[in-house]
């Protein structure tokens, strides 16, 4: 019983750094119907500026009033550079295939997420002592354990709560609450669903299309870049391949909660993160991927607008 | 020596007739030793041209059947070695010692494409009313699940340790004595270079007369307009599904090849999703639709890793010396940036492929004005 | 290339006299003389893109340290060394494809009478059919899968299919995995561990030793709780959930055959993520400081066992100290576990053509028959019929101050480094 507790919280506490991711993947493809496969390697560059700047800090010495600042300015600083890149590749690559045909942008966005991969790779090589002296750039980076793992609960308890999960669930709800205000009550948000629905009808109501579209690939990089620090503090490593499993997991997320829908992406999320927990702990780990993209598999033969979404029609 | 005037007619008849290429790869045959010794006289690096034509040859099979599912039909397949896996593997458990049903090389030749067309049915018949990207998903989604149920299934497909050893194509004893005079190597060589040779020319044919029949003319206005196209009277589903299961049949066919040339299925981390993506780049970068641009992208793309590649990383050992740790000194470290580069140029500058078809260039074009 | 083998030889052979008056000669990377008498070549064959490059690296090092030493010389011959790699970056690992067209290169190129490889025990699956009919030798600093040479440890037409010629022409200067997985079991038995969940990578080398260990553990009485070796998903983010089904069975020891890339570090982190308070115990795949800084040193600190073909460098004594101090005077760094059976490799395979003494295959083929080391790097040892080491001595290690200790030296005692006689071997 307290086993599957635990399982639940495990489920909740991934599910949530998946959402996270899904949130970026969501709002681009909300906007544009692109799958940006970049986004995962996005995500993967951010956790690298973060260690890198852990390692600058020196954080890992530090006490706790200095940690806590510098946590905050690593979060600022990395969801800055990958809202800024985010926006950079959107500008430079994705914005002047806006009337190509559909695949176009596609296959520049898997070209971006190779691009994207190979400088993580590079970076991995800096010498740096947070990346193992840069003698082995392709070699998984530990990401060190600056939020305590020890038990709420206290040390002989069955079930297991940590500050660490605590830190994940309370501030992805906080960014998804906020989030979604922005989305639903500002008026930056109201012009990005209305180009959502109808980049036509938006321009010819005056909003600048092209302005929101870069505002969108902004607040998806800046999430990117949260979720990477939030990714770096909960699981302790990264890799410069971390993008393609994050990405597709996030991917899946949004499409099960209804693609371009941003409490369907944290619902798909927190799917996800339970299922996961549950074949693990039922099927056997190594079936993980086959559940999860089975799963993906029957969801959108039975189910193509998701859980949450409602039916969009193919625009022809 | 033919004059000038010739050699251009000779030029332009490549052009339009690709297959001719393949000729070339025929002839060169009995060159290869010669080809292999003036390489290495000019690079000092065994270049190894007729394996890496070989594997151009089947890599070209498979990217042609990519080409049919997406630059015919239009549907972007993610999950191409899905289904070559399931070629070799058919391949595998149709040949090894270990099985009591051995079909030998050409029986299981027959079945992989069968097998493999058998999964695109199931796959494609519930999937192919969906819309583009989200098929996308589904077959990069099934690519994973294939890949760790062979993973998983030890009992039949050896789990990671892969079936082998697959043995090369059979031959009555007089014709394999005429080719290789008792040389086995050779003889499976000789056989594997003409077979896929053959297929390719063959494969090359039937779908540059399919460019030109009804059911081609069908997939061109299903990419151009599908509503207009159906409107017209034209099945899209029944189209897509017949695009989509030849296209998985074809990969399985090379995925048979391809098991045999290694004598083994590899293991079954070899069919990833990088796997599908390349086989993608190829037929991308060569020209979608086209079918001189997925030879030539094929060429082009196994060039730069089995030629290119081990050259410049030779040139760098040779100027710093070996046993650096320095990531950049690494040549193939950069591929994938090259590769990313290219994609992102390509797509902005020269949608339709380095070598594109007339027809999908004018799509192409008739769209961004 | 493979049917025109012949023809290429004899093309192959009026090019060689040409490239070396006129082409551009390649220089031997040590800065020997070029030209020369005779030219041999040793070409190794490790994946030196990807995440193995840490330990390929060393490995490198170690091989080119023993043609350095030998000023890249044997006899009338000179020695030219080529550093292949066989992983691409299309897989960012060991590729099949590459494997076998480096071997199919090496099979045709009459020069080389060495291929020192593979790293991964696959590529080698690859390999050697394909090196065994060219009577190619191949020595092997670091597959360990039992299969490639030892009858009735793998699949009933093992290491058979690998020997089509019917000679043996592959070797291995370290010890396998059927001996590493048992020695991995008895260790925990003597700690006094009852019961063990093992896990393993999904790979081919992981499932060999996995399974060794699960096998042995039931013989000798250890309650093993997974049912037999469960795989895992070496690409996937992170153990939690699978580390608390293991918590809830209270196990002694987790095991998990596996290398460093399969994510042996998160392993290491999740179970102290989720409070698991066993041991755990990997195999050399580990044995490198790569794992150390993946897994995080407060992670293992007291709590891993990390099993070791053989000694680790800093154990190294006599002749293997001296290569610990030449390595580290010449790389500027220190030699990993794997360095040690990089340079035997390729001492072993100059002393194997100083005795052939021609350049020839099937020489250097008999020569290996029955070749070892007295009083070497490794101490003293020979090949058996097989093509494996006398060497059974595996050392047990843990985790301290972030750095590898050496704990315990298991299984063949006897083959201890002989050259300080009457010294027992440490613990």
């Amino acid at each position: 019983m307290v086993t599957l507790l635990q399982q639940l919280l495990i489920g909740l506490t991934n599910g949530m750094v998946f959402a996270l991711v899904a949130l970026g993947y969501t709002m681009v493809y909300g906007i544009l119907e692109l799958i940006n496969f970049a986004h995962g390697d996005l995500f993967m560059l951010a956790s690298f500026l973060a260690l890198t700047l852990i390692g600058a800090f020196g954080l890992e010495t530090a006490g706790t009033a200095g940690l806590v600042l510098g946590l905050l300015a690593i979060v600022v600083l990395s969801g800055l550079f990958a809202a800024g890149l985010n926006w950079t590749i959107d500008r430079l690559v994705y914005r002047p295939l806006r009337n190509a045909p559909k695949l176009a942008p596609l296959v520049s966005a898997i070209g971006v997420s190779f691009i994207l991969q190979n400088l993580g790779l590079f970076w991995g090589g800096l010498p740096m002592a947070v990346f193992g002296g840069g003698n082995s750039a392709a070699a998984p980076k530990s990401f060190p354990n600056l939020v305590s793992g020890e038990n709420l609960l206290g040390p002989g308890a069955a079930l297991r709560i940590t500050a660490k999960d605590l830190m994940v669930v309370i501030s992805s709800l906080v960014v998804m609450v906020a989030l979604y205000a922005f989305v639903r009550f500002t008026r930056l948000g109201k012009a990005m669903r209305a180009t959502a629905q109808n980049p036509l009808a938006a321009r010819l109501m005056g909003i600048d299309v092209d302005r929101v579209i870069g505002a969108t690939f902004l607040v998806g990089g800046g999430l990117a870049g949260f979720a990477a620090v939030i990714y770096g503090l909960y699981i302790n490593t990264i890799n410069f391949q971390i993008g393609y499993q994050n990405g597709l997991y996030a991917f899946t997320a949004a499409v099960l909660g209804g693609i371009g829908n941003i409490p369907g992406a944290v619902l798909g999320g927190l799917v996800i993160g339970f299922v996961r927990a549950s074949s693990d702990q039922f099927i056997g780990a190594q079936w993980q991927p086959a559940v999860l993209f089975g799963m993906l598999i029957l969801i959108l033969v039975f189910r193509p607008q998701g859980l949450l979404g409602t039916n969009v029609r193919e625009k022809v | 020596m033919p004059d000038a005037p010739q050699s251009l007619r000779w030029l332009r008849s490549l052009r339009r007739r690709p297959e001719l290429l393949i000729v070339v790869a025929l002839f060169l045959y009995p060159l290869l030793p010669v080809l292999d010794w003036i390489a290495g006289g000019v690079f000092g690096l065994d270049l190894q041209i007729g394996g890496n034509l070989l594997n151009v040859m089947i890599f070209a099979i498979l990217a042609l059947a990519l080409n049919l599912q997406v630059g015919y039909a239009g549907l972007l397949q993610l999950g191409i070695a899905a289904f070559f896996a399931i070629g070799a593997y058919t391949t595998g458990i149709f040949t090894v010692e270990k099985y009591p049903f051995q079909l030998g090389f050409w029986g299981a030749l027959a079945l992989a494409p069968v097998m493999a067309g058998l999964a695109g049915l199931v796959l494609g018949a519930p999937t192919i009313r969906l819309r583009g990207d989200y098929l996308a998903i589904v077959t990069l989604g099934f690519g994973e699940v294939v890949r760790v149920v062979i993973l998983n299934m030890e009992n039949i497909t050896d789990g990671p340790r892969g079936l082998n050893p697959i043995p090369p194509p059979w031959l009555p004893d007089w014709l394999a004595g005429a080719i290789g005079g008792g040389d086995s190597r050779r003889v499976g060589f000789f056989v594997m270079y003409y077979l896929a040779l053959l297929v390719l020319v063959a494969l090359v044919v039937l779908f540059r007369n399919l460019e030109r029949s009804a059911l081609g003319r069908s997939f061109a206005a299903l990419r151009e307009d599908e509503l207009v196209a159906a409107c017209m009277g034209i099945n899209p589903a029944r189209i897509k599904m017949i695009a989509f299961s030849t296209g998985a049949a074809v990969a399985g066919l090379a995925g048979a090849l391809y098991a045999t040339k290694l004598s083994t299925t590899a293991e079954p981390n070899t069919y990833d999703f990088t796997y599908s993506i390349m086989v993608l780049c190829c037929v991308i970068i060569g020209g979608l639709g086209s079918l001189r641009g997925v030879l030539l992208g094929a060429f082009v793309l196994l060039s730069f890793d089995n030629i290119v590649s081990p050259l410049i990383t030779k040139l760098i050992q040779r100027a710093v010396g070996f046993g650096s740790t320095n990531v950049l000194l690494q040549f193939s470290n950069w591929r994938w940036l090259i590769f990313g580069t290219a994609l992102v140029l390509m797509m902005r500058f020269r949608p339709e492929g380095l070598w594109p078809s007339s027809r999908v260039k004018a799509e192409l074009h008739h769209e961004e004005s | 290339m493979v049917a025109v083998a012949t023809l290429a030889t004899v093309a192959g052979a009026g090019c060689k006299a040409k490239t070396g008056a006129g082409g551009p000669a390649p220089e031997p990377p040590g800065g020997g003389a070029t030209g020369g008498p005779t030219k041999v070549k040793i070409v190794s064959s490790l994946p030196r893109t990807g995440s193995a490059n840490a330990q390929t690296t060393t490995m490198v090092n170690g091989i080119r340290l023993a043609l350095d030493e030998a000023n890249f010389k044997v006899g009338d011959f000179t020695i030219e060394f080529e550093d292949w790699d066989d992983a691409s970056a299309k897989k960012g690992d060991w590729d099949p494809e590459v494997e076998a067209a480096n071997a199919d290169r090496a099979a045709n190129d009459k020069d080389i009478l060495f291929y020192l490889g593979t790293y991964n025990s696959g590529a080698a699956k690859i390999s050697m059919p394909v090196l065994n009919k060219a009577g190619l030798v191949m020595i092997s600093p670091g597959n360990t899968y039992p299969g490639l040479t030892k009858p009735g440890t793998g699949e009933p037409n093992e290491p058979a299919v690998y020997r089509p010629s019917g000679r043996v022409t592959y070797y291995r200067v370290v010890p396998a995995d059927d001996i590493q997985g048992k020695v991995g079991a008895q260790f925990a038995k003597q700690r006094g561990l009852k019961s063990v969940y093992v896990l393993y990578d999904g790979g081919l080398y992981g499932q060999g030793i996995a399974n060794v260990f699960a096998n042995t553990a039931e013989d000798i009485g250890l309650k093993v709780l997974s049912p037999g070796a469960e795989k895992i998903d070496p690409k996937a983010q992170e153990y939690r959930s699978l580390m608390t089904k293991i918590k809830a069975l209270k196990p002694d020891l987790v095991y998990f055959g596996g290398t460093t890339q399969a994510n042996a570090g998160q392993i290491a982190k999740d179970m102290v993520a989720v409070g698991l308070t066993a041991k755990l115990m990997v195999p050399d795949g580990c044995f490198e400081n790569a794992f150390i800084e993946a897994a995080g040193a407060q992670n293992l600190n007291g709590r891993a066992f990390i099993t070791f073909g053989g000694l680790p460098p800093s154990e190294l004594k006599g002749k293997g100290a001296e290569f610990v101090k030449n390595y580290r005077a010449k790389f500027h760094s220190e030699p990993e576990g794997y360095a040690v059976y990089g340079y035997v490799a390729g001492k072993v395979a100059l002393e194997a053509l100083a005795k052939a003494g021609k350049k020839d295959r099937d020489a250097v083929r008999e020569a290996m028959i029955g070749m070892g080391q007295t009083d070497g790097a490794l101490g003293t040892w020979k090949f058996d019929a097989n093509g494996d080491t006398s060497l059974t001595a595996m050392s047990v290690n843990t985790v301290k101050n972030a750095k590898f200790e050496f704990v315990a030296l298991m299984g063949g005692a006897a083959s201890q480094p002989a050259n300080e006689p009457g010294k027992a071997p440490p613990k």
